[in-house]
């Protein structure tokens, strides 16, 4: 058994070498490179099972090392490690094939298991070089005939391409100024079959741009002489998708009114076809069902690396092959690589239709009026490039050409399309598609509707051609087929959300609630405590409000100000300073409101659990903190230090006695207070709640500060706590705006194109950091 | 009997007329076989002035020309303008840029004062034209369709579509893909495309099509790098420009 090579490519020589130590230790041979490019020096040397691959190198990245070793060794397995990972080049190596994902520093056990687990599950001799040593010539006879596929060395095939010479003109893919066009052959050295596509298609060779039909002599003795010129030929090279246009125009051309010189050439026309593993970007052939084919080929070929699967699709296919070529059965491992090539290539599309194709007629006939054509049509040319590219595109005009001694000549036909100008003019002058628009919609419907609806085949095989060639950037038929998909659905949604609209009936209309205690608080507010008529749960976060209405009176938004943990009824701190809490504050227990809500984001009680709290309330700020403090005293064992800052204006003014003194007292709270102005009672802190901070130590990578007060607070009680260090995504805010429907409709409560009400009261400082209108 | 024809040059550097003649000897001879040429200074002395079709080369560029070119067209049952000159007023209408006293004195110095001189203009903006043949120069087998089709009495099928149409049937690499700028996609085609077949770009010497996109080829060449002044630069050379600058 050949040894199983893995080839290590890191820049730091330490990791090489330790990596390189544990796996020669393990019985593995290794190979190990400083860069991407000396790596894909070392691989288009030789081969490897495994190559484990840091993502971060100097020059060529890890990334680019594995699309070029994907590429060109599709077999090797890739394993990458980093000393930092990120989602993007997680999702972005996967994608390229890489099968599993390290992070630095590694344990040499992990790794080494993964190598063996990847290598047992490859289940064969992993390279290249050890399949040709140790496969032994088929035994069995191997019978050349359509449906089977064999293995062609790359020399076998040259023997068949020059063996074709010798009896017909040969074209295939050939490179030109940096494109691929298809051109005869001079040798089989010029053949290029890993080619994205081609300028022009091979249609071209069944259709060319100028074609005699007959000649003729005029006069007395006029005479009309049909000519059909046709050379036996093959097309070595055609993409999948060519395939099936060439498909395509044999229905066209040959299903009724069998056309002469479209038949002659087809009939002496050799198709060997060849998978197209690196696509045009511009390419959707997975699309338009034109990936792969399986018919309308004498030969197909798919590199599999060094040598070749070829599939026989047709007797003439099958004949060839046994005369000039060497063919072999191919092994479980050869097929396998066959179709692992043709999954890497079916990754590397990067455009989709965003519906199935077949819905495609129904679509376009619905989009006809669509406003895309209009506005896309305005800057075509009318330059025929994308007719003229285009392998399904068949049109032509008729002319007649005269010799110079007017006695006779000939009439030909030669390429034309719908996009340009006068295709669509008669002699009167009367053009029917005298508008770009109608041109340009005509032209993407024949690809998407009227050929498929005709011919029964797409119209558009997503080459991708059109798209290069139109330099304008509108001629893409995925882009007109997605806006037109994209318009159905929006009218679609439109209508189906009125249709499916039902209507909150309660959206606006209040529950009775009763109010059951009435605390004094200070002069001006009071607390109020209210239970469900109908004994259910308000069942609010700490930091939600609610609208209090009283009919005749209006409704206002009320800051909840108990915490949901206290079941059954639910606390509302209210100043009595409009319409509505001047009634309040005159109710007596037994009285009812109507309540709405709870409305609003509340605190982020998952960000701040298992943190230590700083908890800063000025003023009536206290009246929504309050309900967060419960909440977090309630559940004091999920929560770091619980640090409370409260500051009022003077003694009088100071809110929740009581619960301010408990707070002070408990062991797990660390309670400061202060007023602005004192009196000769007062005995504490005097000076604004900014002067408290500077006192206070925290750990700013595992501190959340909520605040909550009036807007003047806010500025320098953010300026004090930025000093400690914490970052904007750890201070949080409750916002006042005026809140009046609560459902995100009325707009009194947008800050910029935010709904407080929905979005708010409560942001983290990064947030309101991009809304200009908020602090 | 044969209709004759005359080829009359005004200004220009006669090379329509020449290229006329790289026709090869059997279409001369098939053509001297269905016309009499009664005029043509590039290749015999004899002139008369009796002819059904003329030919007009150059542009005019002096009040002399357009009192002789009146008089050509009252005398031709048909005229048809040969060359970019006489069909869009061609490279001549670069002076038009400059004041015409400063173009006769870079031209002739000293003896300036001896000359006159109007700005450049096509044949049709004198009298008017039947028939073009298009091209700086035109392609001879353009010219022989057009003769062609005088002599059947036809209209000759002079493409309305822009030359990329025949640069892609050429199998041509796009110049845009290529770095490069050209004309081609505003410009007539019926040249097949042979400055990009034969390696260079397309310069606009046939002229707009009909209803030629100039927004939208604007855009183009800004998008690949060009400036407006560029652009303009672009489109000068064969007098295109005026109809592109308003």
């Amino acid at each position: 058994m050949m040894e199983n090579t893995v080839l290590i490519v890191d820049d730091e020589a330490i990791v090489r070498e330790s990596i390189g130590d544990w796996l020669k230790d393990a019985g593995y041979g290794v190979a190990t490179a400083e860069s991407g490019e000396e790596a894909l020096e070392l691989i288009a040397k030789r081969d490897f099972s495994v190559m484990v691959l840091d993502i971060r190198l100097p020059g060529l990245t890890g990334l680019s090392v594995l699309k070029e070793v994907k590429a060109q060794r599709p077999w090797i397995q890739s394993i990458i490690i980093t000393a930092y990972p990120s989602e993007e080049t997680t999702a972005e190596a996967k994608k390229l094939g890489a099968i599993d994902y390290l992070i630095k520093p590694l344990a040499p056990d992990d790794l080494e298991q993964l190598i063996r687990e990847t290598i047992d599950s490859m289940g064969r001799e992993p390279t290249v070089k050890a399949v040709t040593e140790v496969m032994p010539k088929p035994a069995v006879e191997k019978v050349i005939e359509v449906g089977k596929s064999f293995v062609l060395t790359r020399d076998s095939l040259r023997l068949l391409v020059e063996g074709l010479a010798g009896e017909m003109e040969v074209v295939g893919v050939k490179s030109r100024q940096g494109k691929y066009v298809f051109d005869t052959l001079d040798s089989f050295d010029e053949l290029c079959l890993d080619y994205d596509v081609t300028v022009m298609p091979p249609t071209k060779y069944l259709l060319p741009a100028k074609d005699t039909l007959f000649r003729f002599t005029v006069g007395y003795d006029s005479k009309v002489i049909p000519v059909v010129e046709a050379v036996p030929r093959a097309l070595v090279g055609v993409h999948p998708y060519d395939i099936k246009a060439i498909e395509l125009l044999d229905v066209a051309f040959l299903s009724t009114n069998t056309d002469p010189n479209y038949n002659a050439r087809r009939q002496k026309t050799v198709i060997i076809g060849v998978d197209c593993l690196h696509p045009s970007p511009n390419s959707f052939s997975p699309s338009m069902g034109t990936r792969l084919a399986d018919t309308g080929f004498d030969l197909l070929l798919t590199d599999i690396g060094g040598e070749f699967m070829v599939e026989i699709g047709s007797e003439r296919g099958a004949e060839l092959l046994s005369r000039y070529a060497e063919v072999r059965q191919p092994s479980g491992d050869e097929i396998a690589r066959q179709k692992a090539v043709r999954d890497e290539a079916l990754s590397r599309y990067q455009l989709s239709l965003d519906v199935p194709k077949e819905q495609l007629p129904k679509l376009l006939e619905e989009g006809y009026d669509d406003p895309y054509w209009e506005t896309k049509s305005e800057s075509c040319l009318s330059c025929g490039s994308c007719v003229m590219v285009c392998p399904t595109c068949f049109c032509f005009d008729v002319e007649d050409e005269l010799a110079l001694d007017l006695r006779g000549g000939e009439r030909f036909r030669r390429s034309d399309g719908c996009v340009l100008v006068d295709f669509a003019r008669v002699a009167t002058g009367e053009n029917f598609r005298y508008d770009r628009a109608s041109r340009l919609r005509h032209r993407i419907l024949r690809k998407g509707k009227y050929i498929m609806e005709r011919y029964g085949k797409v119209g558009c095989v997503g080459c991708g051609r059109c798209v290069t060639a139109c330099l304008a950037d509108i001629a893409s038929p995925l882009e007109a087929f997605n806006a037109i998909a994209e318009s159905a659905r929006a009218k679609e949604a439109a209508a189906r959300l009125v249709r499916e609209a039902k209507a909150e009936t309660e959206l606006y209309t209040p529950h009775l609630a009763q109010l059951v205690k009435v605390t004094s608080l200070t002069a001006a507010e009071k607390m109020f405590e209210f239970r469900f008529k109908d004994g259910s749960e308000l069942g609010h976060r700490p930091g939600q409000f609610v609208e209090v209405s009283i009919l005749g009176l209006g409704e206002a938004p009320i800051s909840i100000s108990s915490s949901p943990t206290r079941n059954g009824s639910f606390q509302l701190a209210v100043r009595n300073v409009g319409n509505v809490t001047r009634r309040l504050h005159t109710m007596k227990k037994g009285a009812y409101v109507g309540i709405r809500g709870p409305f609003g984001n509340g605190f982020p009680l998952d960000d701040l659990e298992g943190k230590d709290v700083l908890l800063i309330a000025g003023g009536i700020g206290l009246f929504p903190l309050r309900s967060l403090i419960q909440y977090i005293l309630n559940r004091r064992e999920s929560f770091g230090r619980v640090i409370l800052l409260f500051g009022a204006r003077s003694p009088a003014e100071r809110l929740f006695v009581d619960e301010l003194d408990a707070w002070r007292q408990r062991p797990d709270v660390e309670f400061y207070e202060t007023v602005d102005r004192g009196d000769q009672d007062w005995k504490g802190n005097v000076g604004v709640i900014t002067t408290l901070i500077p006192g206070i130590t925290i750990d700013p990578k595992n501190t959340m500060a909520a605040v909550v007060g009036p807007p003047i607070m806010y500025r320098f009680v953010i300026g004090e706590l930025k000093k400690k260090d914490l970052a904007d995504e750890n201070i949080i805010l409750s916002l006042e705006r005026r809140m009046k429907c609560g459902v995100g409709k009325c707009g009194h409560c947008q800050i910029n194109g935010v709904y407080v009400c929905l979005e708010g009261p409560v942001f983290t400082l990064d947030r309101l950091r991009h809304l200009r209108e908020a602090v | 009997m044969k209709p004759k024809i005359a080829f009359f040059d005004f200004t220009g550097c006669e090379g329509c007329q020449l290229d006329a003649l790289n026709l090869d000897g059997d279409e001369i001879l098939a053509l001297l076989g269905a016309v009499d040429i009664v005029n043509f200074r590039e290749v015999m002395t004899e002139r008369k002035d009796n002819y059904d079709i003329a030919f007009i080369e150059g542009s005019i560029t002096r009040q002399s020309e357009i009192a002789r070119l009146q008089k050509i067209r009252e005398r031709a049952k048909v005229l048809v303008a040969l060359g970019a000159c006489a069909c869009i007023g061609g490279i001549n209408c670069l002076k038009n840029h400059v004041p015409m006293e400063e173009a006769l004195r870079a031209v002739y110095g000293e003896a300036a004062q001896y000359y006159d001189t109007i700005p450049a203009r096509p044949a049709d903006a004198v009298v008017p034209v039947d028939y073009y043949v298009r091209g700086c120069p035109p392609v001879h087998s353009e010219l022989a369709k057009v003769i062609k089709a005088l002599l059947v009495g036809r209209k000759p099928d002079i493409p309305n579509y822009p030359v990329c149409v025949e640069c892609k049937m050429a199998g041509n690499i796009c110049v845009f893909e290529r770095g490069m700028y050209c004309l081609g996609p505003v410009t007539r085609a019926g040249c097949g495309a042979i400055c990009v077949t034969s390696g260079r770009v397309c310069w606009g010497c046939r002229g707009l099509v009909d209803d030629p996109n100039l927004n939208s080829q604007k855009d183009i060449l800004k998008k690949y790098g060009l400036t407006p002044d560029q652009i303009i630069e672009k489109f000068k050379i064969y007098d295109t420009c005026t109809e592109v600058i308003k």
